[in-house]
């Protein structure tokens, strides 16, 4: 008996912490076969390199917590780059552009969220937010691209824009962004309603939760997030233009759910994700580092990526043992 | 008739930081019905499931018919001819009855396809048996909770099992439900069928049991024939000391109105509904199901439209559009539904007591939760109620039916509010904690809250209320002072 429970004691270890330790297998291995891995140049350099879709993560984090989806946020990342750019460039109006940016990307946000917050409050049909947001994606992605007409806006030198890319400060974004997030998700009764309703929507609702509001604050988040990416990822490229933001949305999920965070609700959470944002990024550089081909690359993320979502299926499970469904 | 069906041997079964059986042995005749009872959270579920091969137990030994098996899942069990109807029925609600009858093994026609004319005659001779009726291309989530449990007694006779098991099948059923349920029972009984019967109504275990087995923290205690043994016995035995089984006296004084109802509609579901709730005082609804009872409360709550009708708060009209609203009008309900609506099974215990009313924790504006404080409410509650569970951080999931009733009931303890809306508080709850939950009741309203009481049971409605409403198909029926209360009296208004 204390055998098996010792046992038990080390699968639970290995299940809880696997990433952690997947992490730290990684980060061993990399630097033993290359030079430059462990250095303060490349961990600023990787960091700098995750900020954007970091951020893109956590406010979508919110949202699949609560057991929505949002895919829209690449578009709002393409979408608040052009319009931060050409307001910088055109019209010389620094603040007002990165403003500006930012309420795009948190009217997109709401736009989703009032949306689905009115199909899902009666009938449960949380399933509809996957593809509204698909086509919000489809559509602001067009909008991009007719305002800009498909050409390449460089940055303004010099703007107060210009600065957002520099050095550190995507890496202070980032860190805020963690912080305020962490802050509303774990200590406010706001967040703890996130997670309820991620749980059980109606009986969120029959508890006296404001269940459409916090729909609509989460998207609202979630669209604003992507807009602070999308202004951070313009200044650090140096340019925005009608596709800077396309695919980052699978990226920033993957690592929404490779730091454990079940899509299906009510679990997971945000330095989980900063976790599953490290992940990804120190293994996109350590691909790199080992000279490793596009191709093959593409294919051990894509494994990766399987391999997280399974151990945390089974850590569930595990956990659940001896509770089979009744 | 003595020939042992069934034998449970020295079963064994632990949870972390919860020992649910500890060597139990068990022992059922053929062709009886065996009623099980004990306390909430005392193991009877967890047997049934061992017994059943959703759990493996940890140690013991199962014999059917004298010969040991070995029971490692459901299909196991179903192919040694045993079923068990779960507390929590266990349906697929988006198919058809004929569907879930056949679930896992569709028969197919010649050409590989699935066989729905067969499995339609099948389906519809088999509740020709039982005479009831339901169709069999109707989708489950249309069907009543007793459809739903008779749906689930047809599949189990159409599975030709032997031993039947039913863990607290009457709960969500009306009396003629339960009436209808048992004719069923005594029929499958001559045909030599075994049933196992987990109830916390001791009415029923009298009318339907041969053989009752009583459970208390996880251990046997005693199997006896129903005969000759008082319902105070078996409490005694379930809870380890002798309960009062009366209901208990109160003093409350009963006040001003503080919510009035004018001519309340809602569409299609109320008509033109009045009634008045005093400060201090339990009104009691009283109605068979589809009455209404529950529409009305939730229209109150902010959950369904008004489409007609004023409500006033302490004289003042108010127009509640959302439960937020209602619960800062200081109302609350506490739902008869508790897995769908009552709390979130995958939370934890602590924060399932504490959701309703997290502002009351918080520093500042709603700024911080203080978990401390958080933390401190659940442990109070826990104990207060006796919730029985290894930790505030148990998931809900894991404890028993009845303990999670307890949570719901906690939750809207911890809410403050003034006007509490209980719609079958009892459901599932065992002799003893009922009789707690009366405690409370009367603790509430001795404080000056007022209670909107719906229950099934009438014994505990004309217990408890000071005035009874009865409603039928939207319908206000009628209105009974206490020294009015007769069963005959409410179910005549009910059923006009
Ligand atoms: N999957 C599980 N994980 C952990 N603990 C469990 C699990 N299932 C049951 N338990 C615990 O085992 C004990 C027995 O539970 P069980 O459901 O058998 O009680 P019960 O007698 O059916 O009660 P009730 O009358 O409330 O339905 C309880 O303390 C419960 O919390
Ligand atoms: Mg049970």
């Amino acid at each position: 008996m204390t055998e098996k429970g010792k046992k038990l004691d080390i699968v639970q270890v290995l299940l809880n912490y696997g990433l952690i330790i997947a992490l730290c297998i990684i980060i061993v291995i990399v630097s033993i076969s290359t030079e430059n891995f462990l250095t303060v140049r490349n961990i600023i350099n990787i960091l700098r390199q995750v900020a954007p879709t970091g951020i893109m993560a956590l406010g979508v984090v919110a949202v699949i917590v609560a057991g929505h989806m949002d895919l829209s946020i690449s578009s709002t990342v393409t979408m608040s780059g052009v319009v931060c750019v050409s307001y910088v460039k055109y019209l010389q109006a620094d603040v007002k552009g990165i403003c500006l940016a930012l309420l795009t990307g948190a009217g997109i946000g709401l736009l989703n969220g009032a949306i689905i917050a009115n199909i899902t409050s009666k009938k449960g049909r949380k399933g509809e937010s996957f593809i509204i947001t698909y086509g919000m994606q489809a559509a602001i992605a067009a909008a991009a691209l007719l305002y800009t007409n498909g050409i390449y806006m460089n940055l303004q030198e010099k703007s107060l824009h210009s600065f957002f890319g520099k050095g550190y400060v995507p890496i202070i974004i980032f860190v805020l962004t963690t912080v305020i997030l962490e802050y509303v998700m774990k200590c406010t009764p706001f967040g703890q309603s996130i997670y309820y309703i991620g749980s059980n929507e109606a009986a969120a609702r029959m508890s006296g939760i404001n269940v459409k509001r916090n729909t609509m604050i989460i998207f609202t988040i979630s669209g604003f997030f992507a807009a602070v990416a999308g202004v951070v990822l313009t200044s650090r490229v140096g340019a925005a233009s009608s596709t800077s933001g396309n695919g980052l949305e699978l990226d920033a999920i993957a690592a929404v759910v490779v730091g454990g965070t079940a899509l299906s609700g009510g679990k997971g959470g945000v330095m989980k994700t900063v976790l599953g944002v490290i992940v990804m990024g120190v293994l996109s550089n350590a691909l790199r580092l080992l000279n490793i081909d596009t191709y093959p690359q593409m294919m051990i993320r894509g494994v990766i990526i399987i391999l997280a979502v399974l151990l945390d299926v089974f850590a569930t499970q595990f956990k659940a043992k001896g509770g089979a469904k009744a | 008739m003595s020939e042992i069906a069934l034998e449970m041997r020295n079963i064994t079964k632990t949870f972390p930081g919860v020992k649910a059986l500890n060597q139990v042995c068990f022992q059922v005749k053929k062709g009886e019905v065996h009623a099980i009872v004990g306390e909430n959270g005392a193991g009877k579920s967890t047997l049934m499931k061992v017994l059943n091969g959703v759990y493996q137990a940890d140690s013991g030994q199962i014999f059917l018919e004298g010969k040991e098996v070995k029971i490692e899942n459901i299909n196991k069990a179903q192919e040694l001819g045993i079923s068990l109807i779960f507390q929590e029925t266990n349906l697929i609600p988006q198919l058809s009855v004929a569907e879930n009858f056949f679930l896992g093994k569709l028969p197919k026609t010649k050409v590989g396809l699935v066989n729905w004319k067969y499995m339609e005659e099948q389906v519809t001779s088999i509740f020709s048996q039982l005479n009831y009726k339901i169709k069999p291309k109707e989708v489950v989530v249309n069907l009543s909770a007793a459809d739903k449990q008779m749906v689930e007694i047809a599949r189990a006779i159409s599975r030709n099992a032997k031993i039947i098991i039913m863990d607290e099948p009457t709960s969500s059923l009306t009396d003629v439900e339960v009436e209808n349920l048992f004719s069923i029972i005594n029929d499958l009984k001559k045909k030599g069928t075994t049933i196992i019967f987990i109830s916390h109504k001791m009415e029923e275990i009298f009318t339907i049991a041969d053989t009752v087995s009583i459970q208390r923290d996880g251990e046997m205690i005693h199997t006896a024939p129903i005969t000759g043994l008082t319902s105070d016995q078996i409490v005694e035995w379930m809870v380890g000391r002798s309960v009062d089984t009366e209901f208990p006296a109160r003093e409350s004084k009963i006040g001003e109105v503080v919510l009035e109802a004018k001519k309340v509609c809602r569409k299609n579901l109320i008509y033109d509904v009045d009634f008045s709730l005093h400060k201090g005082e339990v009104l009691g609804f009283a109605g068979l199901v589809g009455a209404g009872r529950t529409e009305l409360a939730e229209t109150i709550f902010g959950e369904g439209k008004l489409s007609g009708g004023e409500i006033y708060l302490h004289g003042k009209k108010v127009s509640i559009k959302n439960t937020t609203q209602a619960i800062r009008h200081s109302i609350g309900m506490l739902t008869e539904e508790r897995k769908e609506t009552g709390l979130a099974l995958d939370a934890s215990v602590k924060s399932n007591i504490v959701i309703a009313k997290l502002s009351k924790l918080c520093f500042g504006k709603n700024l911080f939760i203080n978990r401390k404080a958080e933390k401190e409410v659940a442990d109070q509650y826990v104990k207060e109620l006796k919730i029985k569970t290894p930790s505030i951080n148990q998931t809900a999931y894991n404890l028993s039916g009845g303990n999670q009733q307890k949570i719901v009931i906690a939750k809207w303890l911890f809410s403050d509010a003034d006007i509490l809306i209980f719609d079958e508080p009892t459901r599932g709850i065992d002799v003893g904690a009922k009789h707690e939950i009366y405690n409370i009741m009367n603790d509430l309203v001795s404080k000056g809250k007022s209670i909107i009481f719906i229950s099934s049971e009438l014994p505990e409605l004309m217990g408890m209320s000071d005035r009874i409403i009865v409603m039928h198909e939207g319908h206000k029926k009628g209105e009974l002072l206490r020294e009015e209360f007769s069963s005959e009296g409410i179910m005549k208004l009910a059923v006009s």
